[in-house]
């Protein structure tokens, strides 16, 4: 017993010294650039020396494949069922040309059409465009996270050793450094703001409120290690516009609000959440809406427009989307945000998923499982583009406006346009969509059967 | 299923096709995603396939993954749900054709895909096609168009239906009247029309070996 007292008090003295190491450490390297805005480069040569290490460990997984003769399979992202290049009209004409040798046209209806639309049926339920944009973006080499290989098995010893040690850094050293982080960058923020609250409205609450704000969420950024590159900078968002981009997950707030000081809109929730909403609504006006409110959209839409109107306010932050989508597609944008006749400020959001998914499937992780993947990836790797500013043209309607922006932030993410609506993932299609198949089939057969009548 | 070392168990279902492991693995999927992760499909479960209510007979589709004629099981009617060995009976109906099979082969494989659009057809399970089951297909066929009335759709049915009537019986008389379509005279119909290679849903060519920068 006695012989371990002084070892104990060794062990205190070593953990003491090494937190405040740590600290000193964390406060120099990571808060004092966060406060000012500069940047060590550490991220960056982080980044590097990951990627190099990705690549070993894909070519060890492929040259011992190739060794044992044992297949690797590659995920598909473009779906694994070859669909037909024709239209419904050719392929019906096929069908009937080859069959009865009939005259093209007479025929109204033949027993073989229903052969297409069942053919159709059955590929749609193998696979399916909408319902695979809901699931996170398959990959095709292994960033020694688990979570993104089903296909890799047990190739090498040295592969499993160095996955090993890549969880416990990413568990043990990493994952509380970012807690650390997080909760400092979080009180700063709920603190600050309440303190910069109690100023008198003037530039120097301004000043003080917007440094705040940008301090705290540098610090967040730092907290999931997010390597962020920004382009086209001279096309930031202005006072009276609102700015549009494009929805993978809760963190594109932190990224975009680390780079501009915006005016948040969105509904009051409740717990941690809701406590930082109240704070910072004390410094500086964002737009919040009780859960009541939300649902009535000329009230939404009146007080977003007062917003907009007064040239003082600040941009407003709208993600038109509405959910998460998986980073390669921008669903359809609802036009209500393009209804309030301001200028427009899009931006595409592109993140790599190389380091660490970060999309958030709401219906399969709640936000404390997706926060605590987000901190146990190697890092957030994005890049955003700040697109040049967009108006309504008076010919154009509010869901034309919407659909051209909309494209704009595609193409410059390298994303796919599609047409579907973002909140398929929990409701039915809306009935306008059904016909068009329908009817199209249908203006054929008629068709025929008119002329014939008439002739 | 994990990734299996020697052949997938269902693999004989496909025969004499060459479908390999990785593309039951890939319906297996398919099958969970649909499944929500259970052991069996219901109807309900067709619900989440935004794509399908597109399709005009998307009933008929759905009903005849649970149809059991289709199932291959001797008795009649519907089940009520199927698990992942039923799923992939439904789709080896699709399956493409292959270079090497025979005549007996082939025509096997051709009357197993249509007897598949007949069951689609013959919905109270009579083993005929009558004039009410064609109305039926037909006007569902036609059903997304709010401006086609219902006579119009009917009058196409019928005029098909006397067609068909034409081809399987020939000349009738005034007093003789069409039951329906048996299996018979359906495949008689069906006859120059290579149904064999058109209905099927064929898997993109998949290569093995892993991306590398």
């Amino acid at each position: 017993m006695f012989l371990l007292l002084p070892f104990d008090s060794l062990v205190v003295n070593l953990l003491g010294i090494s937190i405040t190491v740590l600290f000193t450490l964390l406060l120099v390297f990571i808060i004092v650039p966060a406060i000012f805005g500069v940047s060590f480069g550490i991220r960056k040569v982080y980044m590097k020396t990951l990627l190099k290490i990705f690549q070993w460990a894909t070519l060890r997984i492929e040259r011992g494949a190739k060794e044992k003769n044992h297949p690797l399979y590659k995920p598909y992202v473009n779906g694994i069922i070859a669909k037909e290049p024709m239209s419904l009209e050719e392929e019906i004409k096929e069908i009937r040309r080859s069959g009865s040798g009939k005259a093209l046209d007479a025929p109204e209806f033949e027993l073989s059409d229903i052969f297409y639309f069942c053919r159709k049926g059955i590929e749609t339920i193998m696979d399916d465009e909408v319902t695979k944009r809901f699931s996170a973006e398959e990959l095709e080499s292994w960033n020694l996270l688990s979570r993104t290989n089903y296909n890799f098995q047990y190739i090498s010893l040295r592969l499993t050793v160095l996955w090993g040690l890549g969880v416990l850094i990413r568990y043990c050293f990493l994952l509380p450094l970012r807690i650390a982080l997080a909760f400092t960058g979080i009180s700063l923020l709920v603190t600050g703001t309440t303190v910069v609250g109690y100023l008198p409205n003037g530039r120097c609450k301004e000043f003080l409120s917007k440094h705040v704000h940008l301090m705290c969420y540098r610090i967040c950024v730092r907290a999931l290690t997010a390597i962020i590159t920004y382009h086209d900078r001279e096309n930031r968002p202005r006072n009276g516009g609102i700015c549009v981009a494009n929805h993978t997950s809760p963190i594109d707030v932190i990224i975009l609000a680390s780079d501009g000081y915006y005016a948040m809109v969105g509904q009051i929730h409740g717990g941690l959440m809701g406590v930082i909403q109240r704070a910072m609504v004390k410094a500086c006006p964002h737009v919040w809406f009780e859960r009541s409110e939300v649902k009535d959209r000329h009230l939404v839409a009146k007080r977003l427009t007062e917003h907009v109107q007064d040239k003082s306010k600040l941009p407003i932050l709208i993600f038109p989307e509405g959910t998460c989508i998986n980073n390669t597609s921008v669903m359809m944008f609802k036009k209500g945000s393009f209804e309030i006749g301001a200028t427009v400020y899009p931006v595409a959001i592109k993140y790599d998923p190389q380091f660490g998914d970060a999309f958030w499937n709401s219906s399969k992780y709640g936000m404390v499982t997706y926060l605590l993947r987000m901190m146990t990836s190697w890092a957030i790797v994005c890049s955003v583009w700040y697109l040049p500013p967009m108006t309504r043209q008076p010919e154009e309607d509010a869901v034309q406006f919407a659909n051209r922006v909309k494209s704009a932030i595609a193409r410059q993410g390298g994303l796919v346009d599609l047409l579907w609506d973002g909140g398929l993932k929990r409701e039915k299609v809306k009935d306008t969509f059904k016909e068009e198949q329908q009817k199209l089939y249908s203006k054929m057969i008629v068709g025929n059967h008119e002329d014939r009548s008439r002739s | 299923l994990s990734c299996a070392q020697g052949a997938h168990p269902l693999l004989p279902l496909f025969f004499p096709l060459t479908v390999t492991s990785e593309q039951i693995e890939h319906l297996h999927r398919r099958f969970k995603q649909l499944s929500r992760d259970q052991l069996t499909i219901r109807k309900e479960n067709f619900d989440s396939i935004p794509d399908l209510e597109f399709n005009p007979i998307r009933g008929k589709i759905v009903h005849a993954f649970f149809d059991k004629r289709n199932l291959r099981q001797e008795s009649d009617g519907l089940a009520d749900e199927i698990n992942f060995e039923d799923f992939l009976t439904i789709m080896s109906y699709f399956r493409p054709i292959e270079m090497n099979m025979d005549e007996e082969q082939l025509d096997r494989f051709r009357k197993e895909k249509l007897k598949f659009l007949f069951h689609m057809y013959d919905s109270d399970h009579d083993g005929k096609i009558t004039l009410q089951e064609y109305r039926n297909v037909v006007e569902e066929l036609l059903s997304g168009n709010p401006h086609l009335e219902k006579e119009s759709a009917r009058s196409i049915a019928d005029g098909a239906m006397m067609e068909a009537a034409s081809i399987c019986v020939g000349q009738m008389g005034p007093d003789q009247v069409y039951e329906g379509i048996t299996f018979e005279d359906f495949l008689k119909m069906w006859q120059g029309i290579d149904i064999e290679t058109k209905m099927h849903v064929r898997f993109l060519n998949m290569e093995t070996i892993a991306h590398c920068y």
